[in-house]
């Protein structure tokens, strides 16, 4: 395969096609840069680390919701390769659509820890403890870069645009299931309404295209564990798990106070 | 009602699994054969009502359905068949949702991924299920033909 045509859907759902000289190791993105450099300066995508860590450049690649930077052109086993926005979405430019609703859907389920004492979270010399059991129960669901594929891939997404979709549920869950959160109780009732997590309908997809392996299906039917714990076992809000000291240092064993934690290089 | 604007939203393409996995086919039979079975069920309701009408309703009914001749049959094995997988499938969405069967427990990912909630127990599920409403679907038909004297 020398030659490849990206048949690309731009604005207004016009398809213009493009010939990129292949080489071995492109990827998409790869692809349609060269097309803006040398063919075309007009056409419009979002990208930026190029390495499947940013999550900008997801979009519809023959057909699925892909990262373009992820997505080798000779993995596609088509000489012409169909490119159009992520589904779902408000297309803005060309390829570019508007995220900030998605974003909105992901900041309205609190994706950060909760603690009834908000002055011992933010003024705190000590750390809370997680054991590291405890930490398999969310670390999948840590790993989420908010590139919206499962979103796109959602049909529930496509039927009902106030649905809170698969990325911010399986955010929700990651949450619920920490230990040192203390926001169980807030996030079931945010999860448990018409729009939330009854909505989901096992589809997978949301699964089937996670660039890495996050499984918000799985996030979901868990999060919906949860709330049936709520509603048929009475299940209440737990207390999140308590401040220790850090690990005790040679100066501490000798009485010496230890210095304050250290806050990535800035001291409290 | 505000037109959605969103790029290839809504109905159609919320029921196109091309290219998907195989739980994504299945959301899409259930979602239709849902929908026939909510169609039967207006008919069915639609059917009975006629009674109301006394002895000669209900005759001119049941003749004017059998008039469709071989169609009634065939309409009848689809809703058999729309119940039996919608049935299934049911069962294995509630294992899923409410015991969080065939999901998996989470897990560190390691590259290449594969999601262990499509993974071979899901997968396996699946597949248990189409094979039984299938043999199901034939003996159902097998059933409606000798009801009409074919076989």
């Amino acid at each position: 395969m020398d030659k490849i045509i990206l048949k690309i859907t731009r604005s207004g759902g016009k398809h213009v096609s493009y010939e990129v000289k292949h080489r071995k190791g492109m990827t998409v993105l790869d692809a349609l840069t060269e097309v803006r450099e040398r063919q075309d300066s007009s056409l419009g995508f979002r990208h930026s680390c190029r390495m499947g860590i940013c999550g900008s450049c997801g979009m519809t690649i023959e057909g699925l919701p892909m990262l373009a930077c992820q997505t080798q052109v000779s993995s596609l086993n088509t000489q012409t390769i169909s490119i159009e926005p992520l589904h779902n979405m408000v297309v803005i430019r060309d390829l570019v659509v508007d995220i900030l609703p998605f974003f909105d859907l992901h900041r309205s389920v609190r994706p950060y820890l909760i603690r009834n004492d908000v002055s011992e979270r933010d003024h705190s010399d000590r750390e809370y403890r997680v054991l590291a059991e405890e930490v398999a129960k969310f670390l999948q669901f840590d790993y989420c870069i908010m590139c919206a594929l499962c979103y796109a891939a959602c049909p529930t997404v496509a039927l009902d645009p106030l649905y809170t979709g698969p990325q911010a549920v399986a955010q929700a869950y990651r949450y619920m299931a920490d230990p040192r959160d203390e926001g169980w109780e807030t996030r079931v009732n945010l999860l448990d309404t018409s729009h939330g997590v009854w909505r989901c309908h096992m589809a997978g997809a949301c699964s089937f295209v996670c660039p890495k392996d996050v499984d918000p299906a799985k996030a979901v039917q868990l999060a919906r564990m949860e709330l049936l714990k709520k509603r048929i076992l009475r299940k209440r809000g737990r207390e999140g798990s308590k401040l220790v000291s850090p690990p005790v240092t040679g100066a501490a064993k000798e009485g010496v106070k230890p210095p304050p934690f250290d806050f990535g290089g800035v001291k409290k | 009602m505000k037109r959605d604007q969103r790029f290839k939203s809504g109905l159609v393409p919320s029921l196109n699994p091309a290219r998907y996995n195989l739980e994504r086919w299945s959301y899409t039979v259930h979602r239709v054969t849902g929908v026939i079975l909510v169609g039967y069920l207006v008919a069915h309701i639609f059917e009975t009502f006629q009674l109301t009408g006394g002895a000669s309703a209900w005759a001119n009914t049941m003749s004017a359905l059998h008039s469709l001749g071989p169609m009634e049959m065939v309409g009848l094995w689809l809703v058999a068949g729309s119940a039996l997988y919608h049935g299934g499938n049911g069962i294995r969405l509630i294992l899923n949702e409410a015991f969080g069967l065939f999901m998996g427990k989470p897990i560190l990912p390691v590259y290449p991924y594969s999601p262990t909630s499509l993974g071979k127990n899901q997968r396996a599920a699946v597949w248990i299920i189409t094979a039984l409403v299938l043999a199901l679907w034939i003996w159902a038909g097998l059933y409606l033909l000798a009801g009409l004297g074919v076989i």
